[in-house]
């Protein structure tokens, strides 16, 4: 009795210690934003409303482009962000290539750069007078300057390759890994069968990978679902709304505006229950059994 | 087994509970009274602001040596969002004694956090100010704010680009905004150049061009919404839109490039507020090639050629150290002429204070402007802007109206527009 006590006492110091900073740094903000939730006001002066925060949040309209934004960039960007780590990973881990070492870096390196540095960058780089536009225009591939920043269609195209630029060598480093794990044997079988490099990439690569894909499709939902620093620093949001996110919108009712911090916070517990919808969807399609 | 559980649930609880009590206690000593040995101020811009209130403070010296003040500079974006987060944690812990805060922002400070500021009424005499000054600083009868500077637009010409197409800036002078469109076509066809820059991402323009008429996208009181039929407004939009599809105006996308458009001699006029000025004066190459003629109205009924963009107040913030705050403030900017003399000298920088306006050093002609007295002018305008309750919601109705203006340049209809807005703004902001 005297050791098991003992033990258990020492067990739950220290997992105390983890569920106490866990308690006070998230469970008990998360509560306190859910009450905040419930209140709506300017500033300091919050009163309980109960669910008319959520009524209004159905029946705002700028909250219904941002999610629709929020929504094109999701659709378009994640599955071809993936697909594309998924060729250069495959590329880089090819044996017979030379200075693979450097290659990897090279597409690596774009996540280590700061997320508003890079966008101020883009946003330049991007600019009506710009070197793309420059660089498109003297290879008369374009007649006339394309509006990036001022054209609602051009500026979503922007921003998708501004995430895709800063995050697809993040996404590669997991299928390079994964790669790495997956029995060479296999494939060594697949072409004494005689099967082509196309067929071993659909019929071995991609099954093998699948909890990696899962995982990295599940991470790049959540990451785009609270998409912010480079709308704010590319397009400011714009033109007009066009390219505005959910968590952009949420910085806008708390700072921008004046502050609304209760209708903010009903907003933002949307991210939450679609980050948990989305999971649980990718789950049930990509998940295994087990 | 249990007993453990029990006990340890309750050692959880008491270090919560002696968190939130220490956090307690701190509040208690922040709050006291006692007074600070530095008074600290947050504003924007080196240049214009800051220059001014370093300006107040050398001249504060003769009145009281001891006065110590620490001026920390901002983006006026992270004062916002300072004051915001600050003020709504509900503890003062942090704020300074004085704050610089845009005029369309203010009144959202004033009734959000209405007992974080401090009233300055005793300290100031408010008729000694600009009228328009007066809806956007004080609230419920109490006066928060001390007028800084005046956002007094102006119509900036390059003359010689004029004289090239055969105008006069003359003919620019007193006129209305279509009739600026149809005289742009004429000098956009014999320049080459473009009549004025825009970013429909920022549409601040539509801004001043309402005020002309005295209305704005609030009633009076500043909370009822008022686009929907508003004459001014629809006008407004019709001048934007038209100037960008006849090929007067050329686009900009941020601050930076819309400077440039000026400075590299891209367009003919620049419609702004006067704090623009130092920037159109950086270029030096193209002194005495610029001139400054009242901006342009709206074709609407008691619409006038004076208007106003942006401009900011001072505040004083309700902790200890305020009444020091508020006496330095209203012995400088609000009773010093010789310090309006000098601010306007050597910053530049035109104040709202009505009994310094007519000293020598508003009289000054200026090279760069081919010796007009931009100064003297500028404040004649200032005179006539009309009165406007900004109310509380301008940013948040500029940016439903930067998402309509990009659907009514697509193609949607006028009114369609107007109604549109009037209910975003209504679901939005009630």
């Amino acid at each position: 009795m005297g050791l098991k006590l003992n033990r258990s006492i020492i067990g739950w110091f220290f997992a105390s210690l983890s569920i106490l900073l866990i308690s006070m740094f998230y469970f008990y903000p998360m509560l306190q934003a859910l009450i905040l939730s419930f209140k709506s006001g300017m500033g300091a002066n919050l009163e309980f409303t109960g669910l008319d925060n959520y009524v209004r949040l159905f029946n705002d309209p700028v909250a219904m482009i941002a999610l629709r934004n929020t929504f094109i960039y999701l659709i378009f960007q994640v599955p071809f962000m993936i697909l594309l780590a998924m060729f250069f990973s495959v590329l880089l881990n090819n044996p017979n290539l030379k200075f693979r070492g450097f290659f990897r870096t090279a597409i690596f390196l774009p996540s280590v750069i700061s997320l508003v540095a890079y966008s101020v960058i883009f946003k330049y780089l991007f600019s009506t007078e710009g070197i793309v536009n420059d660089f498109l225009l003297k290879l008369s591939i374009i007649s006339e300057p394309i509006e990036w920043l001022m054209d609602p269609f051009w500026a979503k195209v922007l921003i998708i390759i501004a995430i895709t630029w800063r995050w697809t060598g993040y996404n590669m480093i997991f299928y390079l890994a994964g790669l790495q794990n997956v029995d060479k044997s296999i494939y060594e079988a697949a072409k004494i069968d005689g099967a082509n490099s196309i067929q071993q990439f659909f019929y071995i690569t991609i099954p093998m990978l699948k909890p990696i894909i899962l995982f990295t499709a599940i991470t790049s939902t959540i990451g785009t679902l609270q998409l912010f620093d480079e709308p704010m620093n590319i397009t400011g949001g714009g033109p007009g709304n066009e390219t505005l996110t959910i968590s952009q919108y949420i910085y806008n009712i708390s700072f921008e505006y004046t502050p609304d911090f209760g209708y903010a916070a009903a907003v933002s517990f949307i991210i939450v229950i679609l980050t948990v919808v989305f999971s649980i969807i990718q789950f049930k399609i990509g998940g295994e059994k087990d | 087994m249990k007993k453990w559980k029990i006990i340890f649930t309750a050692i959880l609880l008491m270090v919560v509970m002696a968190a939130c009590s220490s956090e307690n206690q701190s509040n208690g000593n922040a709050e006291g009274n006692l007074e600070p040995d530095v008074i600290t101020a947050w504003a924007w811009d080196p240049l214009f602001n800051i220059a001014a209130l370093e300006l107040a403070e050398k001249r504060y010296d003769q009145v009281d040596e001891d006065f110590q003040l620490e001026i920390i500079e901002n983006a006026q974006k992270d004062i916002v969002q300072k004051l915001n987060t600050g003020l709504s944690s509900g503890t003062l812990n942090g704020m300074p004694n004085i704050v610089l805060i845009e005029d369309y922002r203010a009144q959202s400070f004033l009734q959000a956090y209405p007992d974080a500021f401090y009233d300055i009424s005793e300290y100031i005499n408010i008729d000694d100010f600009a009228d328009y000054k007066k809806a956007p600083t004080s609230f419920d009868g109490k006066q928060y704010g001390l007028p800084f500077d005046t956002g007094v637009t102006g119509l900036y010409l390059r003359t010689d680009y004029l004289e090239e197409a055969g105008y006069t800036p003359e003919d620019l002078t007193n006129i209305t905004w279509d009739e600026f469109i149809e005289v742009g076509k004429d000098i956009v066809d014999k320049t080459g150049k473009s009549m004025i820059s825009l970013n429909p991402n920022d549409p601040d323009h539509l801004r001043h061009m309402i005020q002309t008429t005295g209305q704005w996208f609030t009633k009076e009181d500043g909370e009822t919404i008022d686009i929907a039929g508003n004459e001014a407004v629809k006008q407004a939009l019709q001048v934007y839109k038209t100037m960008l599809e006849e090929g007067i105006a050329k686009t900009n996308s941020d601050w930076s490039s819309r400077l440039a458009d000026f400075n590299s001699g891209k367009v003919v006029s620049v419609a702004t507020g006067n704090w623009m000025t130092p920037s159109i004066k950086a270029e030096e190459s193209q002194s005495g090639k610029w001139t400054v003629v009242p901006i342009p109205r709206l074709s609407v009924d008691g619409a006038v050629n004076a208007s106003n963009l942006g401009g900011s107040s001072l505040y004083v913030l309700n902790i200890p150290g305020k009444e020091k705050a508020a006496e330095f403030l209203a012995s400088t900017f609000g009773s010093d002429n010789d310090f309006y003399e000098e601010l306007v000298t050597e910053v530049g920088a035109i104040g709202t204070y009505l009994p310094a306006l007519d000293g020598e050093a508003f009289n000054q002609t200026d090279e760069f402007f081919a010796n007009q007295t931009v100064t003297a002018d500028l404040v004649e305008w200032m005179k006539e802007i009309p009165n406007v309750n900004y109310g509380m919601h301008t940013y948040a109705i500029m940016d439903i109206f930067t998402g309509e203006l990009q659907n009514y340049r697509s193609g949607k209809d006028i009114d369609e527009v107007l109604n549109d807005a009037q209910q975003q703004a209504e679901a939005q902001l009630n």
